[in-house]
């Protein structure tokens, strides 16, 4: 529609050489964004929160009755006021601006675009929904940094607890919260640590791309983490959490309203998650650059995509187990209720099948990443990176046939647990195929001893421990007795723990400097890893005996004969705790003043890090074009120039050798 | 070279020429390679270090009395097994990057070094010896678990009816009920006699109704390698023949609420005169 009278005309911008028609420019670039910030999200949600809140009190104190079975009036208040908090922080976010402005017919022009990604906007930019890749990778970074924060706080208090043997340090009710607690804030934090600040930050610019796919949604999937989160924080001062992690049926129906924190946490947080999967994932299989075939992709966007992969059809299964279970305590409704003919299986199963492919969603990017760090630093192609994909394509195909694993003791069915056992141990030999890749990696490799390969051997051998006790775990018979006791606790601890939070610190001190700009202090940095390998050996090592001895998890007081092990595991979280702190001092410490970082200080070969740092804009003035494999580092193997000196034959990786060089 | 026709009597000939060595040949080759003993005997060296745990693990489950029962005495045989079957990959992976740390070149410092590391995009022979390996590994495994679940399968269920047990000898059927946070054992053949120690007989039958009156708890009977949900709503069964008499340990296993932790109580596996003296004494009237 053409109007005489409107002073707006339809314009274009140039980008990248192409002129671009443009939308009517409304006021200056940005409009309402320019005053749009977390402080507006705040407050914004908060007045949301409350007035939500107030309004529910009073239309549910006019309407109360007698029923005493119904739940509690603060039960619909905390809930609304979550609800209204979610809305609010999102709207004064300004999360809803493009689709609010694209309903009105004020489509967002080039120049929004530009400044909602963060145009000269400096410092500020970290604090608005900035839809810039590389900024969205750093508020997950800080984020992520908060939520294992506040885990490994909890974790703290649960090992201060159990090493107390002579006394209840805390009540029943708060061991309970923390432990939950500490649950699920690891679990959302280890499903963050990789795909989030490496995902967004690093992805994108690896396969030779300016942005994600979808910006927006980019930043929405960062909000709603923060929104979510802080859900999860308000429900420890309702109650708290008290039913561990998987928060099972019908115990949680006995739950306080903290429970609805939890419920609304994992509801937003299976949106976050399911947006922020389906970017990376159309990313990926779009936008890769020019030349980059399937075979010159390196493995890290292998192992983001099959966890995005994953992500997007387990966190399904969770959402609506904790809809279900929502209207359980709002509505009544009888789905997990068995007195009234509900099913406690029915939780198990869609808990489990998102609570399975979730470890490999933890795992699977660590285990890029360090496949990823590994040829930089040992000079070389991967090995067999044929056998990595294909492990990682294992890992994804079997992630949803093995959840039931975990209902091997609930008598649901018995002779499914055939059929399980047999997927369960099948995984091994795909998770095999990475372990392969890394030993054969570092197979007569010279070593360039820095802190991200060296966080590799502390993951590779923390694997290999958490895989073989893993396979006890798959056995039946053995999980007879292993099931629900400190042994699956350590044992779990060793895979996401010890082989996905120790990956992901070498992939953050790799990619530090392209990140800030700065080299993660080695010194530092070095101490705080070592201390807390070591410690983590102590705690879980330690932990492991408890279990093997026949302690149950989730208690906080038990016989005498288990305290010696409780003692060392929580000397050893004490020194996990330190060196924690002292990897978080490094980070805090380089990022504000470390050494400046060139622009490629690895030497890597990676698209990434052939950008300038700190990146600009939009990472590449001319999109590259990608004509080689990855990982082309290395010499002809002396051994096999001598083999080929008796044979007089030349082996295919030479003629492509020869090609390319 | 080009063969048109096989050569004659090649199955004769030890060293018949060919354009490539004997794969035997290849592999002496191989060893002799200064890194490749060193990890053959690195990963002999750690495997020996690693053997103990095989005793030491079961040592560790054996800690309270156990194996009370033949489930018992199968989860150990499986676990010890299991250890012992992952020892030498476990041992070769450790040997690498021992090695890897200790035996290969290393360089340090912020220069990014040379590329002199050999380019090695794979390598067949090795990924395939891995792959047969790992899968033999994981196929050895599953048969053996699924043949020692049969097993306690077996053990726990019984394949006769409880009226039926070789020797005329009737199982003792036991209903166990969880609340929160007591057990409860019902022991409906000799007049619902109710107790909260589980008391049970030595070499007899044992069949449990596991149920709940509350939330979801885990019936472990530690030593005897019992374990089974008790869900509200439903019964779940299970079965064990103790063989040693003693006190073991009941605990619950799943969490049930705020004193979960104390929600575990004794098992008195008598001999079974003496298990039928308490059970008269405790007024169980009739006795099967």
């Amino acid at each position: 529609m053409t109007t005489a009278t409107s002073t707006l005309e339809a314009s274009s911008s140039t980008v990248f050489g192409v002129e671009v028609p443009q939308p009517p420019q409304h006021g200056k670039p940005g409009g309402i964004m320019r005053h749009l910030n977390f402080g507006t999200g705040l407050l914004t949600g908060i007045v949301f929160a409350v007035a939500a809140g107030w309004i529910t009190s009073a239309l549910s104190s006019s309407s109360a009755t007698n029923d005493t079975f119904a739940p509690t009036e603060p039960e619909y208040i905390y809930l609304a006021g979550l609800i209204g908090w979610v809305i609010g922080f999102m709207l004064g976010m300004g999360a809803f601006v493009g689709p609010l402005r694209w309903v009105t017919g004020r489509d967002l022009t080039h120049a929004d675009a530009e400044y909602m990604a963060g145009k000269d906007l400096g410092i500020r930019r970290y604090f608005k929904f900035t839809t810039d890749h590389k900024v969205v990778g750093i508020q997950y970074l800080v984020v992520v940094l908060g939520i294992l924060g506040l885990g490994g706080l909890l974790a703290m208090l649960i090992r201060t607890e159990l090493g107390a043997t002579w006394t209840e340090v805390f009540s029943p009710t708060f061991y309970n919260t923390i432990i939950g607690t500490h649950g699920i804030a690891m679990v959302i934090g280890m499903i963050v640590v990789m795909s989030g600040p490496v995902g967004n930050f690093i992805v994108p610019m690896m396969i030779g791309a300016r942005d994600m796919a979808f910006p927006r949604l980019n930043a929405l999937s960062l909000w709603l983490l923060v929104a979510a989160v802080v859900c999860l924080i308000s429900s420890m001062f309702v109650g708290g959490i008290q039913d561990g992690w998987s928060v099972y049926y019908p115990l949680a129906a006995q739950a306080p309203p903290g429970m609805l924190g939890y419920q609304l946490t994992i509801i937003v947080f299976a949106v976050s998650t399911g947006i922020a999967s389906v970017n990376l994932m159309t990313t990926i299989l779009t936008m890769r650059a020019k030349g980059m075939t399937w075979s010159r992709t390196p493995i890290l966007v292998f192992g983001v995509f099959a966890a995005s992969l994953m992500g997007l059809y387990a966190f399904p299964f969770y959402q609506y187990s904790q809809i279900l279970a929502l209207t359980d305590r709002i509505w009544d409704t009888v789905f997990f209720n068995p007195v009234q003919g509900g099913s406690v299986w029915l939780y198990e199963n869609l808990f489990w099948l998102l609570g399975h492919p979730e470890v490999y969603v933890i795992l699977i990017p660590s285990m890029a990443v360090a496949l990823e760090i590994m040829p930089v630093f040992l000079r070389r192609p991967l090995f067999s990176f044929n056998f990595a994909v294909a492990g990682i394509v294992g890992v994804v195909a079997l992630s949803g046939l093995v959840w039931a694993h975990h209902m091997y003791m609930t008598g649901w069915a018995p002779a499914v647990n055939y059929p399980f056992m047999l997927s369960t141990e099948m995984i091994s030999i795909p998770v095999g195929f990475l372990v392969l890749v890394a030993i054969g990696t570092f197979w007569r490799a010279t070593v360039w001893t820095r802190l991200p390969l060296m966080a590799i051997y502390a993951v590779v051998f923390n694997k290999m421990i958490g895989g073989v006790t893993g396979v006890y775990l798959s056995d039946v018979p053995a999980d007879q007795y292993f099931h629900g006791s400190m042994f699956v606790v350590a044992h779990f601890h060793y895979m996401l723990m010890g082989a996905g939070l120790f990956g992901a610190m070498g992939g953050i001190a790799f990619y530090f400097p392209k990140m800030t700009g700065r080299i993660l202090d080695e010194r530092i940095g070095s101490i705080g890893l070592w201390t807390a390998f070591a410690g983590f050996q102590i705690t879980f090592g330690s932990m492991f005996v408890a279990g093997l001895q026949g302690q149950p998890r989730r208690v906080l007081q038990f016989d005498d004969m288990f305290n010696i092990s409780n003692w060392i595991s929580t000397i050893g979280a004490y020194v996990i705790g330190i060196g924690m702190l002292i990897f978080l001092a490094a980070i805090i410490y380089s990022w504000r003043s470390g050494e400046v970082a060139s622009s490629n200080p690895w030497g890597s070969k990676s698209l990434e890090w052939q950008t300038p740092t700190p990146v600009p804009l939009e990472n590449f003035a001319v999109l590259p074009v990608v004509t080689e494999r990855p990982y082309n580092y290395g010499v002809p193997d002396p051994y096999e120039a001598e083999l080929e000196a008796e044979d007089g034959d030349r082996t295919s990786d030479d003629r492509e050798r020869a090609g390319v060089s | 070279m080009t063969l048109t026709s096989p050569p004659p009597d090649s199955s004769e000939a030890p060293e018949a020429p060919t354009n490539r060595p004997p794969s035997m040949h290849r592999a002496r080759n191989w060893m002799r390679r200064p890194y490749a003993r060193s990890i053959m005997i690195l990963t002999v060296v750690i495997g020996f270090i690693l053997l103990p745990l095989c005793w030491l693990i079961v040592a560790a489950m054996n800690q309270s009395g156990a194996p009370a029962s033949p489930i018992m005495e199968d989860i150990e045989t499986t676990v010890f097994v299991f250890t012992l079957v992952s020892i030498p990959i476990t041992a070769f992976v450790f040997a690498v990057l021992v090695y890897s740390l200790l035996g290969w070149k290393h360089v340090s410092g912020d220069e990014v070094p040379a590329d002199d590391s050999p380019a090695i995009r794979t390598n067949t022979v090795g990924v395939l010896i891995w792959t047969v390996a790992s899968s033999l590994l994981a196929m050895f495994l599953v048969v053996w678990g699924l043949m020692e679940l049969a097993s306690i399968t077996a053990n726990s269920y019984g394949t006769v009816s409880a009226d039926e047990q070789p020797g005329g000898e009737k199982a003792l059927i036991v209903n166990v009920t969880g609340q929160q946070w007591v057990w409860t054992f019902e022991y409906p053949q000799h007049d619902g006699l109710t107790s909260d120690i589980l008391y049970l007989p030595k070499d007899r039958a044992v069949y449990f109704n596991v149920t709940s009156k509350d939330v979801l708890h885990n019936f472990w009977a530690v030593e005897l390698g019992v374990k089974i949900d008790a869900n509200p709503g439903a019964i779940t069964q299970t079965g064990v023949t103790p063989n040693k008499a003693g006190t073991f340990n009941v605990r619950c296993a799943e969490l049930c609420g705020l004193h979960h932790a104390y929600m575990q109580t004794k098992i008195q596996v008598l001999e079974p005169t003496a298990f039928d003296s308490w059970v008269r004494e405790s007024g169980g009237g009739r006795t099967s």
